[in-house]
């Protein structure tokens, strides 16, 4: 089997380690981490675009590393070859291994704000697409440049005050690290904001999954040509449905 | 006489000192509270949000033109409370339980408020008990709900739930919004209303007041 592999740079690394050792042949790209920040019709757009250049015929299926992602996958049309994605509300998931897990820990870890090495190395200082979008991108220093010393201050104070709701810093520790200077990074930040660390065991499964066309069971959506992607807000995330049906979003 | 027309520029462009000077010279002169709400800000205010949905503007320039607007309403309220002025209607707001993301219910806060509207603003991660105590408490007629995750959007149902729960459903109006939330999430979970911006969010919660009050 052949696949082709579209992943966010998020999951550099991890997907990297899982294509390594895969049984299939899969071809790699990653998007940047930044069409997260579009919201999600223009990051539906996005992926589409890439999606589409797939060639026909090309591969048995194109597999997606990704969760829902703020809706970016609702509305992605399959057209001549399966997709296939995790049923995952995002990357954060992908990295625990599964969406039961990863939503207990959301519900005992209320204020929690997560990073893995993708979040840690590749969060700020490559392009981003759309800084100004949210201007969650941003930092002092721009916005004073761009709106003015009163404004500027204020800009920050708004667009970074949802930070002092949270309480814990949780680092994903997938075994990948070269050494500890992610831990100690995602440390410093926490310890930087006030916040308390603390370090969770990552579980690549899915990944390993996604990559070698494992994909029975519930934990993944296949999505044949002539339908699309759609968000459904139960414990499934997504399904898939004829691309002639009305698009009722 | 001064200028008023500054008044709609100044909200416009963000710049929240001169709309406060404006403001104070215009109360200061006589002017009334409802004509520069109704003739200059509003219209500012729609303005923003016009560039908003044709993207020249983004959220900070929203965040900027939302900060001068409140500062000329806080001179007003106190004058507008003094002539008997009521809300168009009392709306309880806040980002639902789990979800602590704060920037777009701001933004929603700050244009109904802008809009006419009395809002009573719980902040993040809102318990469904709380919305409903804070119905009880300000006697609100709008909810509105507010999720950016897709892991906490359930949690605008729960909340619609426990609002059936308590025998509130009837006497209130809710809507929904948040990046992630789309109209039919917004009618599979049964709520009255669904905007997608923060400006078009007014407009909404104008049709539901209307709604309740008929």
């Amino acid at each position: 089997m052949r696949l082709k592999l579209i992943a966010c740079e998020v999951l550099y690394r991890e997907m990297c380690s899982a294509v390594a050792r895969a049984a299939e042949i899969v071809d790699m790209e990653f998007l940047p981490k930044g069409l997260h920040d579009l919201g999600g019709k223009a990051m539906t757009a996005k992926l589409q675009e890439c999606v589409d250049r797939v060639p026909a015929g090309g591969y048995d299926a194109i597999v997606l590393g990704y969760g829902l992602c703020g809706n970016g996958l609702h509305g992605i049309e399959a057209r001549h070859t399966v997709i296939v994605a995790p049923r995952m509300h995002d990357c954060i998931g992908l990295l625990m291994g599964s969406r039961q897990r990863y939503e207990a820990y959301f519900q005992e870890h209320s204020g929690s704000y997560y990073r893995s090495t993708g979040w840690l190395e590749r969060g700020v200082d490559l392009l981003q697409l759309a800084p100004y979008h949210s201007g969650t991108s941003t930092n002092l220093a721009e916005l004073i440049a761009k709106y003015g010393d009163d404004n500027g201050r204020y800009l920050y104070e708004e667009l970074t005050r949802f930070q002092s709701a949270y309480r814990t810093l949780t680092f994903i520790e997938t075994g990948l690290e070269c050494d500890g200077r992610f831990e100690e990074q995602a440390r410093r930040e926490a310890t930087g904001k006030g916040w308390e660390f603390e370090k969770v065991a990552g579980d690549l499964r899915l990944l390993h999954r996604l990559v070698n066309g494992d994909w029975a069971g519930d934990d993944f959506l296949v999505v044949r040509p002539g339908q699309r992607i759609e968000a459904q807000f139960d414990g499934n995330i997504v399904r898939a449905v004829e691309i002639a049906a009305p698009n009722q979003s | 006489m001064t200028e008023l027309k500054k008044l709609y520029e100044a909200i416009l462009s963000g710049d929240n000192k001169t709309a406060l000077a404006v403001t104070q010279q215009a109360v200061s002169e006589g002017v009334q509270p409802m004509e520069l709400i109704t003739n200059y800000m509003i219209p500012a205010m729609s303005e923003v949000g016009r560039r908003f949905e044709c993207e020249e503007y983004y959220v900070p320039e929203l965040l900027l033109a939302a900060r001068a607007m409140k500062g000329s309403l806080e001179v007003l309220r106190p004058l507008l409370a003094a002539s008997g002025a009521q809300p168009l209607a009392r709306v309880v707001i806040g980002t639902v339980k789990g979800d602590l993301h704060d920037i777009g219910k701001n933004l929603v806060s700050s244009m109904l408020e802008g809009g006419g509207f009395e809002v009573i603003d719980l902040g993040t991660d809102v318990t469904p008990q709380r919305f409903i105590e804070a119905v009880h408490a300000h006697k609100a007629s709008i909810v509105a709900l507010s999720a950016l995750l897709t892991v906490t959007m359930p949690m605008m149902k729960n909340t619609i739930d426990a609002l059936k729960q308590a025998s509130l459903r009837d006497r209130v109006k809710v809507m929904v919004g948040g990046a992630p939330v789309t109209r039919e999430f917004a009618n599979s979970i049964g709520a009255d209303g669904y905007s997608e911006t923060a400006t078009s969010a007014v407009a909404l919660a104008r049709q539901l007041a209307a709604a309740v009050a008929s």
